[in-house]
């Protein structure tokens, strides 16, 4: 009964998506929830709704083949191209418009310099994942108070690090193997090189010459670790994420300098495999980046119960690895008063200060791109803008590069979105719609706004905020784990039940996220979605009693289905 | 929050607390005499069903003032998180449960004093609920480190009482800048402050003279751990089930870790048959003062390792050791479920009435276990008396830290052959030192344990 439901619904929504452009269409509260969904999609597009609305203003570049004929007009461009689409970078963004460009029948390759998978599946999120699985396992073994409230008996848990650095290998060469695989039995071509801008539609692969024209043309070159200044890597025991994740030794002290995503990963798997941890931030609080309430909850849960002390409000200015029998030393600087404020003395360091573009040697010059401290500067449609603020056509830019959302799935979302585009179909993704997760134990995901964005955002444009919480105590499948702290949030708006951001920290959050993702996504309004069904006993209903939860002065909108034999 | 951050760490808040505070603050709760001007901010019950609650965090600290209606501590429920209020204005005075700890609902974590004057009041009163004994009538120096001492560790380490055997920090760290700085780990930071130890007293062995758990873990069980195994009381307790297997607890680890440490010590012993008859005689005439058997083989010990300081010192890095300032002697006890050894401080000093009492008292805290860590944890010389099972030899394990135990066996009458070539009666007990080799030799030895066995055999000196 499900399937067809959601069969006969996709149908319907691809007819409607040239219709319900119009953006006044939220306005109509009798607005079928088709309707809506688009209109969701739009209007939250972009926070400020500025650029959005500036663009729409633009003339609308048409897609269709024949114009870019007529612009083949110009002498430097070629007249019949090797591609229809080249993807420079086969990280998992260009993996995911590569695909996309297939299903839409366009003839494409891709261009990589290194290993296919990029950051994600070499040195990042596949990895991480495969350390962290273990780090959950160990920690799990390790918990006796846990084991024996389950009357489980366990002797002392141990590990082998080399094994564990294997498991995270293997996942990354399986996964390499799997993207390659993909895209060849699919027809990319894979051309192996770096790849250089040499002028509009063109580009030069590698240092042998080679230049391959493309109609259209996207850079998804991705990120580096960002390492400050003062700060020396030696990739033994001043370390990146890189390094890190190889695992080739366990510090019995680490310091991490960042406590964002990756800081919090790795502390969660150093601490499991016993190492003792210090933070070093920046900022004056742990996990900067997070709702304030769920960073409050994670501390309480992820930092000080474990073996992890911290510095706030400060910077490390300058990091010297180990050597001569010195261990790593660690400078501090108060960030406010700048006055030196500490010296750590620690085995290792490892550097999670966030991620630099890698936009160095791909020939924007030549097109006349500069880039904001390394970012391509883009557009909304990921359209690349020049230095005269122009667009420079058929050259759309994804993922890390262009600094919008640095997630892999993001990257993957706008390769998607510049596909559509360049098949003829306008699109415009939802950032917004977009969900995150860290992936400690428990997780943390979250999707939209946090409470303070969403309050400024709603004191600004004059609507009411209302925040529903519930507990993972209360759920039923959490306490059979025995895994009831965690939290999810829910931050609406209870005039209309507009969804402007969910917040989870609990057992399995990074997999909760997607129901609030996609409500956001299609639009779908809390006084709706509070009517669907979930199963008992499950996690998801942590959600539901959120939704639940949740005041809304608006009706449900969707009419009476007709009655279903079952 | 605000308040968490500006601590360089937070407080305890691991699992060894939790299972911890109840036992220990609990108890506190009972001796408590409450005067009007001082009064106790109680763990509120949040729901019906609350029977004990956690604290999540103070939001004022030491020494803040607080009107009525301000919210002072985060408590969480078996539901949620609330803010708690005082009823009353007044000077948050002292915090009992810090943050992470879990008290019962209706006993104290914190009190309130009237007016920044009563402030020490209060302080002390909170001490003593936690210790809830009257203090020590000795002129013991009582570091007294407070439980409420929420002052980051690197402030707290000068602190520490010349009379505390302050070690002499011998494996300096290289950028410790001659020992003004401690680096300890975070763990060892945590537990340090869990265990209520002043990190400035603890030697590292870790990488580069690093404090790491396991120091502090030694340090705060080096009491504790005195001799191996005492049997006795533990054979089979009552509701043991039988073939089941159990995890140790955090003081069993912790002995364990110790145990096998010890062995990285080369010990040797030496033994000694001692003539108590003078003693005995001595014991019979002042028991009626309250004078125990124990004080007076501590005094004795202690006037003889006042001659003998070597025996008073401890190696613990391998490279150096230290000649302790002052003599603590500690004394193993058995206690349900475990093995405690409270320490008589500066028993050369003290007389033996004095001691006696003390001994009472740090026995009855033993029993209670309300021992404070400066309680347990500062010996520098360690006694074990088996002697009242009637075992008559036998042989300790030195805690690691200190250099020398010695066990001493029962008294018995023994038929020995005096030097005129008679054959006469006379009570005798063995004793056998375990020591360190490294710092201690047999000769050392030897001549301690003839100074001890003359001031047994003419005990005038310990009454003074």
């Amino acid at each position: 009964m499900h399937s067809s439901l959601s069969l006969s619904f996709s149908a319907t929504s691809s007819s409607a998506a040239t219709v319900s452009r119009s953006r006044y269409s939220f306005h109509a509260p009798a607005a079928v929830p088709l309707n809506l969904r688009f209109c969701g999609l739009r209007r939250e597009a972009f926070g400020s709704g500025l650029a959005a609305s500036l663009n729409r203003n633009l003339p609308r570049r048409p897609h269709s083949a024949a114009v870019s004929a007529a612009l083949s007009n110009n002498g430097s461009t070629p007249k019949s191209f090797d591609y229809d689409l080249l993807i420079i970078g086969a990280g998992v963004g260009g993996h995911g418009a590569a695909l996309h460009a297939v299903e839409k029948g366009l003839k494409t390759a891709i261009v990589e310099g290194d290993v296919v998978g990029g950051t994600c599946v070499n040195r990042g999120c596949v990895p991480s994942k495969a350390l962290l699985a273990v780090s959950g396992r160990m920690r799990e073994l390790k918990s006796d108070h846990h084991l024996k409230s389950f009357g489980l008996q366990v002797s002392a848990a141990g590990y082998d690090r080399q094994g564990v650095a294997d498991h995270a290998n293997n996942l990354a060469s399986k996964i390499r193997n799997n993207l390659t695989n993909s895209m060849k039995a699919l027809g990319v071509d894979i051309l192996t090189g770096f790849g250089t801008i040499l002028g509009p539609q063109k580009v030069k692969v590698g240092s042998s010459n080679k230049i391959v024209t493309a109609k259209d043309i996207i850079i998804a070159t991705g990120s580096v670790p960002f390492v400050p200044k003062g700060i020396e890597i030696d990739g033994k025991t001043v370390i990146t994420s890189d390094h890190a994740l190889k695992l080739e030794s366990v510090p019995d002290w680490i310091a991490i300098v960042g406590s964002g995503y990756i800081g919090l990963e790795f502390s969660d798997v150093y601490t499991a495999l016993g190492s003792e941890v210090t933070f070093i931030e920046a900022l004056d609080q742990l996990m900067p980046g997070f709702d304030p309430e769920i960073s409050k909850l994670a501390q309480r849960v992820l930092i000080n119960p474990r073996n992890i002390d911290y510095h706030t409000g400060v910077f490390a200015t300058k990091i010297t690895p180990a050597r001569d029998g010195k261990p790593v030393l660690i400078e501090l600087i108060d960030a406010k008063t700048k006055e030196p404020k500490d010296t750590l003395e620690v085995d290792a360091a490892l550097i999670a200060t966030g991620r630099a573009p890698f936009t160095q040697g791909l020939g924007l010059e030549n097109i006349d791109v500069v880039t904001q401290r390394g970012f391509v500067p883009v557009d909304e449609r990921m359209r690349v803008i020049d230095a005269n603020g122009k667009l420079v056509p058929h050259l759309y830019c994804i993922g890390d590069a262009n600094g919008k959302m640095m997630l892999a799935h993001a990257a993957s979302a706008q390769g998607i979105s510049v596909v559509e585009q360049v098949t003829g179909k306008d699109h415009v993704l939802n950032h917004l719609s977009i969900p995150a997760a860290c992936f400690t134990h428990p997780e943390i995901s979250m999707v939209g706004l946090t409470e303070p964005q969403a309050r400024e955002k709603g004191e600004k444009e004059g609507f009411e905020v209302s925040v529903a919480k519930t507990s993972f105590k209360a759920n039923t499948k959490a306490l059979a784990e025995n895994e009831g702290e965690g939290l999810a949030k829910l931050i609406y708006r209870p005039d209309n039940g507009e969804i402007l951001g969910v917040h989870i920290f609990g057992l399995h959050a990074a997999d909760l996220i997607h129901e609030a993702s996609n409500a956001i996504a299609l639009g779908t309004r809390i006084q709706d979605i509070k009517f669907a069904v979930h199963a008992h006993p499950t996690l998801s209903e942590v959600l539901d009693e959120l939704f639940k939860s949740a005041k809304v002065k608006a009706r449900a909108s969707s009419p009476v289905s007709e009655p279903v034999a079952v | 929050m605000a308040h968490l951050l500006q601590t360089p760490f937070i407080s305890s808040s691991s699992s060894p607390a939790l299972r911890r505070a109840p036992t220990l603050r609990r108890k506190a709760t009972a001796p408590l005499v409450v005067r009007a001007k001082i009064r106790e901010i109680f763990m509120p019950a949040l729901s019906s069903t609350m029977t004990e609650g956690k604290i999540v965090s103070w939001t004022k600290s030491e020494g803040d003032k607080l009107s009525k209606g301000d919210s002072v501590v985060v408590v969480e429920s078996d539901k949620a998180d609330m803010d708690v209020e005082t009823f009353y204005d007044g000077y948050l005075a002292a915090i009992v449960v810090e943050e992470g700890g879990v008290a019962a609902v209706g006993s104290p974590i914190a009190f309130l004093a009237e007016s920044e004057d009563e402030i020490p009041q209060a302080k002390s009163k909170a001490s003593s609920s936690s210790s809830a004994s009257a203090p020590a009538p000795a002129p013991a120096p009582a570091p007294a480190p407070a439980p409420v001492e929420s002052q980051p560790e690197k402030v707290a380490a000068p602190v520490s009482t010349a009379a505390a055997a302050a070690p002499v920090v011998a494996s300096s760290h290289p950028a410790s800048e001659g020992g003004k700085r401690i680096v300890a780990s975070p763990y060892a930071k945590k537990l340090a402050k869990e265990l209520k130890v002043e990190l400035g007293r603890i030697v590292g062995t870790g990488p580069m003279g690093r404090i790491v758990a396991k120091d502090v873990e030694a340090f705060a069980a080096a009491g504790n751990v005195a001799a191996a195994a005492a049997p006795g009381k533990s054979a089979v307790p009552a509701g043991v089930d039988l073939g089941s297997v159990v995890p140790f607890t955090t003081m069993q680890n912790a002995v364990s870790r110790n145990m096998v440490e010890s062995l990285a010590v080369p010990t040797f012993r030496v033994g000694y048959t001692i003539t108590t008859d003078a003693l005995d005689a001595l014991y019979k005439k002042i028991k009626l003062k309250g004078v125990t058997m124990t004080a007076l083989l501590a005094k004795a010990t202690a006037l003889a390792l006042i001659r003998h300081p070597v025996m008073n010192s401890s190696c613990r890095d391998g490279n150096s050791f230290t000649y302790n300032s002052s003599i603590n002697v500690a004394v193993a006890v058995a206690t349900d479920g475990g093995l405690i050894t409270p320490v008589l401080q500066d028993a050369d000093k003290i007389d033996v009435y004095s001691l006696s009492r003390k001994w009472k008292e740090l026995v009855d805290k033993a029993r209670a276990k309300q021992l404070q860590p400066h309680e347990y944890s500062t010996g520098t010389f360690t006694l074990s008396n088996l002697g009242m099972f009637g075992v008559d030899r036998f042989d300790a394990i030195l805690p690691p830290g200190t250099g020398a135990i010695m066990a001493v066996g029962a008294s018995q009458p023994t038929v020995v052959a005096t030097k005129d070539g008679r054959i006469g009666m006379k009570n005798q007990m063995q004793v056998n030192v375990t020591a360190d080799h490294r710092v201690i030799y047999g000769a050392d030895v030897a001549s301690f344990l003839q100074t001890l066995s003359k001031i047994i055999e003419d005990p005038k000196d310990l009454t003074f």
